[in-house]
Formats: C-alpha cells, structure tokens, sequence
C-alpha cells in the first residue's frame, strides 16, 4: 500500500478514528495492529522476514552478551545481504522485503546500544514490534532511535486539532514535492539518463541539475508525508532533511541530508573507528609520514573513508554506488584536510565568509559538487557515468541546436515552452519557500495556510498521475 | 479553522475553474496557426489535412498556399491514431459551417496497429467536450483508461499551456503555419539514418483503428465529403521492413473493401533513399517536406483533373 494512494487515505481516516476513540492505554497497540496490516498489504509474505528479525533480536538483546550482539548482527545483516545482494551472485528471483534496508539499521541501531549499554533492553516484545515496524518510517525511514521513539510510541495521545492541522499542512507539502516536481523532472531525467551516449552537454547538464532536484523532492516529500501522518498521530518523527541544498559545505550538507542514517552511521561506525586500536596504529605511522598534520584529521581519515564506501554499498553493490562512495569520501577528506589552509587563505584575500556573496559563492560551489557526486549515483553504468562527466566538462557549447537538444526530453516540441515555464516555476517557488523558511522560519509558518491553498492547487493542476512509488523504496 | 476552510473553499474554488476552463472552452481560446479552432476560422478551404505529426512535418503549407490560393490547412494533432482523427472530422462537421473541397486522411500503415491511447495531449486542446469524451470513451472501451489516465486527461493534461498561454502561445504560432511546421529542420545525415534502430516486429493489428477508418469513410460518403486517404514516403529502410509492408496491403486492402479514394507513397516521383530528405524514419527535413509538397500538388492537381 503506497502512502499515495485512496486505499491508504481510507487505511488513514479507520486509523485515526479508531486510534483516538479508544482508550488512551490501548492507543499503542491500535498502532501496532496497524503497522502489521500496512505491512501485510505489501506483500503478507513479507511479514515472516520482519518478524523473525523482530523476535530473534528481541529474545537475544535482553541480556546483551557479546556472544548474543554477534549473533543479532550476523542474523539481521545476512537476511539483509541474502535479500539485498543475491542479484548479484546471479538469484534474481528473490523480492526484497518492504524497507528491509531501514529496519535492519533501526534493530541493529537498538542492539549496539543495549550492547553498549546506553539504553535498557525493551522488556516488552510488542513494544519493541511497533518500535521496528511503525508504519509511517517502515519504508525509507526516518531510522528511528529507540531512545527517541519509545515513549513517543507507547504514550497516550489525545486529540489535538492543531496536530491535525500541522500533520496535513505536511502532507499537502510532500505531495506537492512528489507528484508535481519529483514526478515532472523525472520524466526529462529517465529520458536523458537512460541514454545519455545520444545528448549533448547542456541537456546533460540540465538532467544533472534536475536529478539532484528530483532526488531531494522524491525523498524529503516522501519524509514530509511520514511526519505529517505521524504528527496526526501525536507521534514527532526525526526530521530527515533540513533545507539540504542551502549547505555552505559538504560536510554540512551531509549534516543536513538523510540525517538519520548519517547520525546512525556517524553513532555505530565513524566514532568506533576513530576510537579503535587498529586505527590508532595506522595514524602514529600516518603521522610519521605527514609530521606537519594534524593528529585528529589523521585519525578521521581511514574511518571516512571505510563510512563512505559503507554508504555506497547499503545503497547496492553495483561499482556507481561504491564509486559515489569513493567520491564523497575523497570530497570530505579534502573539506577535512584542506580546512586550515583555506582559512588562512580567505584571510589573506580578505575573503568574508559571512558576506552575502561568500555564502552565495559557498551555496553554489557546495551544490555543484552534490550535483557531480550524483552523476554516478544516477546513472546506471560507470561507462554512462563516465559519459555524462565528459559531456558536462567538454561539450560546452551554447547555441541554438544545444538549447533546442536541451528542450526535447521535455516531450514532443509543442509542450516544451510551456513545460519549461511551468518546471522554472515550479522550481524556483520550491527555492523561494525553503529560502523564506531558512531565513525566518516563524515568520514563514505565520503564513502556512495561504502557502497550503498554493500547494493544494498546484498539487491538483500540476501533479503528475500514478506516481505512487519512491526512489528510496529500492534501497 | 475559519482560515483553513476559507483556504480550501478558494482552492477547490480555482482548481474547479481551471479544469472547467480546460475542459469546456479550451477549444474555444484562439490558438494561431495550430489547431481545429483555426482550421475553422480559415472559411472554406479546398484541401483540408487531418493527420498526425507525420503531415505536420512533411507537408509545406506556403507551397500549397500557392497552389490553391491559400484555400488550404493542416490539422495535425491526431497523435497517430485513427480513431482520434474520426472524433476530430465529427468536431469540424459539427463545429464548422464552411465547406471543405477535398479532405486528406493520414494513411500510415502502422496507425491501424497503434494502441487507442492520447498520444498527443495537444488533441485535447482541439476538442469541445463531447469530443473529449467520445475519445475518452474510445480510450475506456479499448482498455486504456484507469483512474489515473482520467486523472491526466481530464485534468492536467494541458494545463501547462492554458496557464502559459499567454507566453507560449506566441512561441507556437511562429513555430506553425496552417497547422504545418516552419522550421527548417535538416537531415541528420545518412550515417545517422541508417544506424538508427527501430523495432516494428511485434505490432498487431488493432480493430478498433480499423473500425475507426471505416467510420471516416462511412461518415464522408454520408454527408457527401470528398476524400482521400494519403499515405507519405518514409525513409527507405522503413518502407521495405517486412512488417511495415504487411500494413501496407492490410490498409490498401481495407480501403478498397470500403471503396475509399487513396494516394500511395509510390506514386510521388520522390527518392525515399535520399537521406537528406528525412529527420528521422517516417517525418522529413525542410528539404523533404518541400520536395514531396511539390510533388503531392501534382498528384492532387492530376486527381482533380
């Protein structure tokens, strides 16, 4: 059942009726009921997979043994793997289940803290299945901490107006970034990534452009929809993405994109190897060899660059994810690296950091190297990958054949001006509200009711049909 | 809550407005040189094409404008689908007083086999509401609808130029003359034409695009129209694929069932191995399309003679 939908919008109105007549100690397990059936419409085979992994990890982390987190993480990252990655051992027939890739990171988020102690095993089987399975973030997250969720999820909520009224203002606001510029862009960008041998450069640059658009639209819309519908429940989900385009740097805009896995992977992967044995010993001899570095940029670098590669392959083992991996670890140790000496740079030019054209400068320059790291993350081959980046760098032509070129994804020529004006629109309203939102967020949600009416319209008029599922669903 | 229903009050209030404004009058606002609504205001006219993409590209209106006196158009947006042209001959008969000397009919092999589907969302423009619907049953009958076509094609389908028209509509009408395109489009050259791949293999005949050309004729025979089904040249690898041949014969065929006047490929003095005459398999460069307009205004000069 996709979160666009009539089945799923009446799935909604039961639940809501359902969940706030009842007796506020029961809300939980009307929750929990719920989780299961939304999972049970996917696919009802789906549910042995994310019940075993419910029960196994349950039984084992309630006296987190060693031996017992061994066993937990071998268990829930080889259904992963068998289900993830046997395409690539030539099994093409298995389906993998519905956000096996986000509730394995939640499970095993929630046994390395029991291991470590940071919080009590959930002494409660049911509790802890509606933790893992709660439906609004079962299928691209947010990947909810347990710390953060229990007593979200186990309190009684009463029915609060203003929640409703909030929940729907965000759903209105993801539908819009979903069916109307998630849903439009990708047509130009399947059109030209799926064949890019046969455009020219700044069609290339256009689909380049647009993708990272799509990319932001299709997820943060699919984010905004979870925590509308949750916040009707009375349940705050982790914010996912905050205004991620605006960043001044990489390292920044990783902050501030997909933040719940980056905090996951920062929590269970970065921080243990900075503080590992191993990657001490590598950084006294990294530091025989570099005396002039820093002692903490030396001990960052290893576990960057083991996160990064990680990343790429959680997103799949094809060579463009781990090449994306590669890039954005190379991209963060030179942020990294190069940090003292840029300071002292800007400092001899005079350069202000915080003047409107450095941030501008900072704004731009960060986007354009997001939008040359998901080049490969887009396309499908390293070759087509390599292709784009050699249009993009060497076919820098700006005449009328090019512009026209650029125009025909668009659909047949008689639709393109018009798709043009509406998609700059469409794009340039989307900057102009997160820009208004990042500068005076108060001032902004002052006037939400008259931005919903807009969003409302445009959503109706302009969104694209049939577009139920999300980018993130594969991964 | 009295700003919330206010709000969705003048939402539903603007989105009932423009979907009404698409659906009821679209075929009303003027469009310039595209279009029934323009084919209608031309008056009477003695050569009227109703085709697809194929006569927009290969038919060169200013060479017939001098041929017959500026007494011609070019009604293109049919999407390749003859069921689509059928609904549009009601429209114009139903729409338009004026008198129409002789009608061309797009004869393209693989239009008998084409899915009953909206191709091209400019027909959409062109159609009043009953024409809409009697298309969008056609659609429904053979298969094609689901809740989300009728979404698109009721309500977003177009709406990108009704709320442009007042940029775009000035772009097109420069782009168009008479229906017919002015661009002086050229051959990608032989190389590219013959490394071009296309697959036609798996095409099947489809009744109801049969049905639908032998409702065009029933309905010109009726009300005394005179008509011919043309058929334009396609680049040579096109027009020898077996398939494509097959289609052919199944259209001659039907056409000489029902008795219907019709205009091969073959018969224009016209090198459909010159690859400079084509953009691509089936639509022509500026050189092609004014080539074959030469020779068309031979045939149907010959025709009327």
């Amino acid at each position: 059942m996709s979160l666009i939908s009539i089945q799923f919008a009446i799935f909604m109105l039961i639940l809501l009726t359902v969940y706030y007549l009842v007796p506020g100690k029961h809300q939980w397990k009307v929750l929990l009921a719920a989780s299961l059936c939304f999972y049970v419409f996917a696919k009802p085979v789906y549910i042995i997979f994310i019940l075993t992994s419910i029960a196994v990890t349950w039984y084992l982390m309630r006296k987190p043994t060693r031996a017992r987190l061994i066993w937990t993480i071998v268990i829930n990252l080889g259904i992963l793997i068998v289900f993830r990655y046997s395409v690539y051992f030539g099994i093409h027939d298995l389906l993998v289940p519905l956000g096996m890739s986000f509730y394995t990171f939640m499970t095993l988020g929630y046994a390395l803290d029991c291991y470590d102690r940071k919080i009590e095993p959930c002494d409660n089987l049911f509790h802890y299945a509606l933790f893992i399975s709660y439906f609004p973030q079962i299928t691209e997250g947010p990947i909810g901490t347990y710390q953060d969720m229990k007593d979200r999820l186990i309190a009684v909520h009463r029915f609060d107006r203003d929640n409703i009224i909030k929940g729907g203002y965000r759903v209105i606001q993801g539908l819009f970034k979903k069916l109307v510029i998630a849903g439009r862009l990708s047509y130009y960008v399947d059109t030209v990534y799926g064949n890019p041998k046969a455009y020219g450069g700044l069609t290339l640059i256009a689909a380049t452009f647009f993708y990272a658009i799509e990319l932001y639209a299709d997820f943060s819309g699919y984010m905004d929809i979870a925590c509308g519908i949750s916040g009707m429940l009375g349940i705050k989900l982790k914010e996912n993405f905050m205004r991620p385009y605006f960043s001044k740097n990489v390292p920044e805009y990783w902050r501030r994109w997909h933040i719940s896995l980056n905090e996951w992977f920062s929590t269970h992967l970065f921080m243990p190897a900075v503080t590992s044995g191993w990657n001490k010993k590598i950084s006294k001899v990294m530091y025989k060899i570099f005396p002039k570095a820093k002692k903490g940029t030396i001990r960052m670098i290893f576990p960057m660059i083991i996160v990064w590669i990680t990343t790429g392959i959680w997103h799949g083992a094809e060579a463009v994810y781990v090449a994306w991996g590669v890039y954005f670890a190379v991209i963060m140790l030179l942020s990294v690296c190069t940090a003292a000496w840029v300071k002292s740079f800007s400092e001899k030019i005079h350069w202000k950091a915080d003047r409107l054209y450095a941030r501008i400068f900072q704004t731009v320059r960060t986007f354009v190297i997001v939008c040359l790291g998901e080049v490969l993350f887009r396309s499908e081959t390293l070759s087509d990958a390599f292709h784009v980046y050699k249009g993009i760098f060497t076919d820098t032509r700006i005449n009328a054949a090019s512009v026209i070129g650029a125009l025909t994804p668009f659909g047949n020529g008689n639709q393109a001006a018009a798709s043009v004006i509406i998609i700059a629109l469409l794009i340039g309203g989307l900057f102009v509200t997160e820009l208004m939102a990042e500068h005076n967020e108060k001032a902004f949600m002052k006037h939400r009711c008259v931005y919903a009416g807009v969003l409302m319209v445009v959503t109706v008029l302009f969104g694209v049909a049939g577009q139920s599922s999300f980018m993130y669903q594969a991964f | 809550m009295k700003r919330i229903i206010i709000t969705i009050l003048i939402s539903i209030f603007i989105i009932t407005g423009a979907v009404a404004s698409k659906n009821l009058y679209s075929c009303r606002i003027p469009i310039k040189n595209r279009g029934i609504s323009d084919a209608i205001a031309s008056g009477d006219l003695d050569l009227l094409f109703i085709g697809s993409s194929t006569f927009r590209s290969n038919v060169d209106m200013h060479l017939l404008d001098d041929a017959y006196e500026g007494r011609v158009y070019d009604i293109s947006y049919g999407g390749n689908q003859c069921v689509a042209t059928s609904i549009q001959y009601d429209e114009i008969k139903s729409r338009s007083d004026h008198d129409y000397g002789l009608m061309v009919f797009e004869m393209g092999p693989l239009m008998i086999t084409e899915d009953v589907k909206l191709s091209d969302s400019r027909v959409i423009w062109d159609l009043s509401l009953k024409g809409k619907l009697d298309l969008y049953n056609e659609m429904r009958k053979a298969g094609n609808t689901d809740a989300s076509v009728a979404y698109e094609y009721f309500i977003t389908s177009g709406m990108d130029d009704l709320i442009t028209y007042p940029v775009t509509e000035r772009i097109y009408a420069t782009r168009y003359y008479k229906g017919s395109k002015t661009d002086a489009t050229q051959s990608p050259g032989a190389e590219v034409l013959d490394s071009e791949e296309f697959d036609i293999s798996d095409a099947m005949p489809n009744e109801a695009q049969e049905r639908a050309v032998r409702d065009i004729i029933e309905k010109c025979k009726r009300d005394g129209q005179a008509f011919v089904f043309l058929e334009s040249p396609v680049y040579y690898r096109l027009g020898e694929d077996p398939v494509y041949k097959k289609y052919e014969e199944r259209f001659i065929r039907l056409l000489k069932e029902e008795d219907a006047p019709y205009i091969l490929a073959s018969e224009a003095d016209f090198d459909d191995h010159l690859a400079e005459y084509f953009e691509d398999m089936n639509h022509m460069s500026d050189a092609g399309r004014k080539a074959y307009t030469r020779e068309l205004i031979r045939i149907l000069k010959d025709r009327q003679n």
